[in-house]
């Protein structure tokens, strides 16, 4: 007799498709609960060794960038967890502290920088203001851009610009800089006195002349630079912010 | 003498152009004004001239900037505003710079003679000045001028009388 072909066979293999389906899930659940029992092992063998280094955490800022790195990549972040085992820790305690030292330093000098400070400038700052107690904590530009994120919150009053090359500025006062003006300041850091002029703006942003004049006008009438007309051929725009013997000064008083 | 330290805005080019933004402006008349009274007080002079293109705190010649006459005239009327300069002439060229008040400094004067006992006995100006007995006081190789007008406040107030002798002043405390 000839084998039919038809239904039967059709049926069967679905019930095969089926079975193969059923343990290809099952196999997936299995795996992740182990995986699930692992993460579940590794966070609590985390908490674990978090709990023993607490002090080199909190005073090494080696470690804790490594830490850092470590949490975030296991997707745990210790500064969101305010209550239960991670407060324990007082990480949070340390970035919120170091943010609240990172406004009273950048609002003190608002003044002479216009609002606009170099990140190794604040560091150098916060590093003084902290005192000589704090000496053994020492805070990296790692801690400093964890501590400034968290002021986000705050609305656009605080915003940490990145001008490339490693190089980052935060800004201090309320208002969004624009494209225009974080170009302009981009361009400015990359020159060695912070200095710039119109004509190097064309050259160098490949911008029209009205519109470089619109934005230099802009970063002026915020305070942002300072204008000075006794250049050699035009006049030229100056970021206090970026200017190197402002520091050289600073350290020497 | 010791060097004079200088504020590091004078070395930053635009401090030396009148600035357009209102609070940076502020911020640069008072850092002026402060370098002002803190270089006179250093070289110990009481009068500048607004001509004086070469005076160093006009005109800092590594970065080739200067003070133009009419930002010198604002920061001299800034500090006419808060007593520490008074002009010398109509057209305001001549100016009395004081790192001190008259008040102060006649308060100062006034305070000195009552601590040392020389009330009620006349002594010159030079010798306030000049006298080795004040070597240690602010008021010490200050201007004769200056002083002259401090003792006038003082005079105005009858704490002491002036006396003119032979061209020089005396004067009386009381």
């Amino acid at each position: 007799m000839r084998r039919r072909v038809g239904l039967g066979a059709i049926q069967q293999q679905k019930l095969a498709a089926e079975k193969y389906k059923d343990k290809g899930a099952d196999l997936q659940e299995s795996q992740l609960e182990q995986m699930t029992k692992q993460m579940e092992v590794f966070r609590i063998k985390l908490e674990e060794f978090a709990m023993k280094h607490k002090d080199d955490i909190r005073k090494n800022s080696q470690f804790r960038k490594q830490f850092q790195e470590m949490c975030a990549a296991i997707g745990v972040d210790p500064l969101a967890s305010g209550k239960g085992f991670w407060s324990v820790l007082g990480m949070g305690d340390f970035y919120y502290e170091l943010s609240v030292q990172v406004v009273e330093v950048c609002l003190a000098a608002n003044h002479k920088t216009g609002g606009l400070m170099e990140l190794d400038e604040l560091r150098r700052r916060l590093i003084a203001a902290r005192g000589q107690s704090a000496l053994h904590q020492e805070i990296t530009k790692e801690d400093i851009l964890m501590a400034t994120k968290k002021l986000t919150i705050f609305g656009n009053g605080f915003v940490v610009h990145k001008l490339g090359k490693g190089r980052y500025i935060v800004q201090s006062i309320p208002g969004e800089l624009s494209m225009e003006e974080t170009n302009i300041l981009s361009a400015a850091s990359n020159t060695e006195t912070g200095r710039i002029t119109k004509n190097q703006l064309i050259k160098d942003l490949g911008w029209t002349e009205y519109r470089t004049i619109q934005a230099l006008e802009k970063v002026l009438g915020e305070g942002l630079c300072w204008i000075d007309k006794q250049s050699e051929d035009e006049p030229s725009f100056w970021f206090p912010s970026l200017f190197p013997g402002r520091n050289a000064q600073m350290v020497d008083a | 003498m010791a060097e004079f330290q200088w504020p590091w805005e004078y070395t930053f080019p635009p401090f030396f152009t009148l600035q357009p933004h209102e609070e940076t402006r502020r911020q640069q008349l008072k850092v002026w004004t402060d370098l002002f009274l803190k270089y006179l007080k250093h070289v110990n002079r009481f009068t500048i001239d607004t001509n004086d293109q070469n005076l160093p705190l006009f005109f800092n010649e590594s970065i080739n900037r200067r003070l133009s006459p009419e930002l010198i005239l604002l920061i001299l009327e800034q500090l006419q505003q808060s007593g520490h300069a008074a002009p010398l002439d109509k057209r305001r060229q001549e100016w009395h710079v004081y790192h001190y008040t008259l008040e102060e400094y006649g308060n100062m004067v006034y305070d000195w003679i009552q601590e040392t006992g020389q009330t009620n006995s006349i002594c010159t100006l030079y010798e306030l000045v000049a006298g080795e007995n004040s070597t240690q006081m602010e008021f010490h190789n200050m201007d004769e001028d200056v002083l002259l007008n401090a003792l006038r406040l003082l005079e105005g107030k009858g704490k002491c009388e002036l006396i003119e002798m032979d061209g020089s002043h005396g004067v009386k405390f009381f």
